[in-house]
């Protein structure tokens, strides 16, 4: 399996310099930590197909049974448009989704969603990669 | 009588209809009746896949559908891709891409919702771009930003630009490529990654070549005499994207960013480099 994933990996990074597509989103790697990702899993309250970035909001259970609603951000509504969502049908009030994200660094039940899995178990990316719009690895300048 | 002139107006319309047509160059690209290739169409930057939106997008471009969750980690515009040249920024602006770089990039203008500037706008590949060509004149329409820029082929500038965000463009023709020269910025946007910062004396010349059906090839040179060493050369791609409209997208709409960086600052949260 982990020989499988990397290869798959190395497969996408080798199309990656290959391709270099380039996106407009700003602030997640400034708002958000890419050390601390997060899987959550509870029900759909609110979504807000807004721009410059989308929001939907999640009730999550902790093992206690203590219910706390979480905040995740994404992308705007023309790219989850284009890119297989359709609003008010894809996820709905009431749905229970899995969210793959990254916790916002000032610790509130914020974060910055990257995959959701829907009811019946299909996946879609309602946010970017990590650290998208924080500069990249490496500043437009050469650094001596 | 009548339908005699009725059948010698069908003739002259279907002739007028025939000079005016697009006809396809053995490129396989339409042009317009001047013989100039025609650049008409909704286009992605940044990428060099071609096909629909979302089937060029699905693992391999901006993040993909969720078809392919493993889908590479793909960059933002305020991001370097491997392999570029560094800019040639002068040692005392150099120091100052670098600190943004260190902020994470929160003073990005486009985080208040400002025109992204070029040739910033011309190269990314989130949203897509409609350019409508005329023979005197071209007009690009860019969904991020809802900006636009009306390009008239003329040899002159007007004599009375105010700097603005996307400047002043005019356009020629170099045989097949479209020229557009760009002057009358104002000193508000970033070129070409974070913090990546120009004066009023910016001027742009970006060459557009339709190479298919396809693809457009772009080339952008940056002068600025204020902070760079030597004019900045960089290179991108425009696919079509056939079936895709543009949407509105008005940035202040719900826009937080502003107020959490703020926050950010204010409590003293770690989030530079």
């Amino acid at each position: 399996m982990a020989r499988w994933m990397s290869r798959k990996w190395g497969l996408g990074l080798t199309l990656l310099l290959v391709t270099v597509p380039l996106e407009a989103h700003h602030s997640f790697g400034a708002e958000y930590d890419v050390t601390k990702p997060l899987t959550l899993t509870g029900v759909i309250t609110k979504v807000e197909w807004t721009n410059p970035h989308s929001y939907f909001y999640v009730d999550v259970k902790d093992a206690s049974g203590k219910v706390a609603n979480w905040k995740f951000e994404g992308y705007p509504p023309s790219v989850l448009s284009r890119t297989g969502w359709k609003k008010d049908v894809t996820m709905k009030v009431g749905d229970t989704v899995t969210v793959f994200a990254w916790h916002a660094r000032d610790g509130s039940n914020l974060a910055h969603s990257r995959e959701v899995t829907l009811p019946g178990g299909k996946k879609l990316f309602f946010g970017p990669p990590a650290g998208t719009g924080d500069g990249g690895a490496a500043p437009a300048v050469d650094v001596k | 009588m009548t339908s005699l002139v009725v059948r010698m107006m069908a003739v002259m319309v279907c002739m007028a209809a025939a000079l005016s047509a697009q006809s396809a160059s053995k490129n396989g690209f339409p042009r317009l009746a001047n013989g100039k290739p025609d650049l008409t169409g909704v286009w992605q930057s940044g990428s060099t896949q071609p096909g629909e939106w979302e089937e060029a997008n699905s693992g391999l471009g901006v993040g993909g559908t969720g078809r392919n969750p493993n889908a590479p980690a793909t960059l933002s515009s305020n991001d370097r891709p491997a392999g570029r040249e560094g800019a040639p920024y002068q040692p005392w602006a150099a120091a100052k891409v670098v600190e943004a770089f260190n902020r994470r990039g929160i003073d990005d203008p486009t985080a208040l919702c400002l025109p992204p500037g070029l040739p910033r706008t011309a190269m990314l590949g989130l949203f897509p771009t409609q350019i409508i060509q005329r023979p005197e004149q071209v007009v690009i329409l860019y969904e991020y930003m809802s900006v636009f820029r009306v390009i008239p082929i003329t040899s002159k500038h007007p004599d009375d630009i105010l700097p603005s965000y996307m400047g002043n463009s005019i356009g020629r023709w170099d045989g097949d490529t479209l020229v557009v020269d760009v002057t009358g910025f104002n000193d508000k946007t970033w070129l070409a990654g974070t913090g990546t910062f120009h004066s009023d004396k910016l001027h742009i010349t970006e060459r557009y070549t339709r190479v298919s059906k396809d693809r457009i090839n772009y080339e952008v040179t940056m002068e600025d005499p204020t902070v760079l060493t030597k004019p900045w050369k960089l290179e991108s791609s425009l696919m079509l994207r056939e079936g895709t409209r543009l949407q509105e997208y008005v940035c202040p709409e719900n826009n937080l960013d502003p107020e959490r960086f703020e926050k950010l600052l204010k409590e003293g949260v770690k989030f530079t480099r």
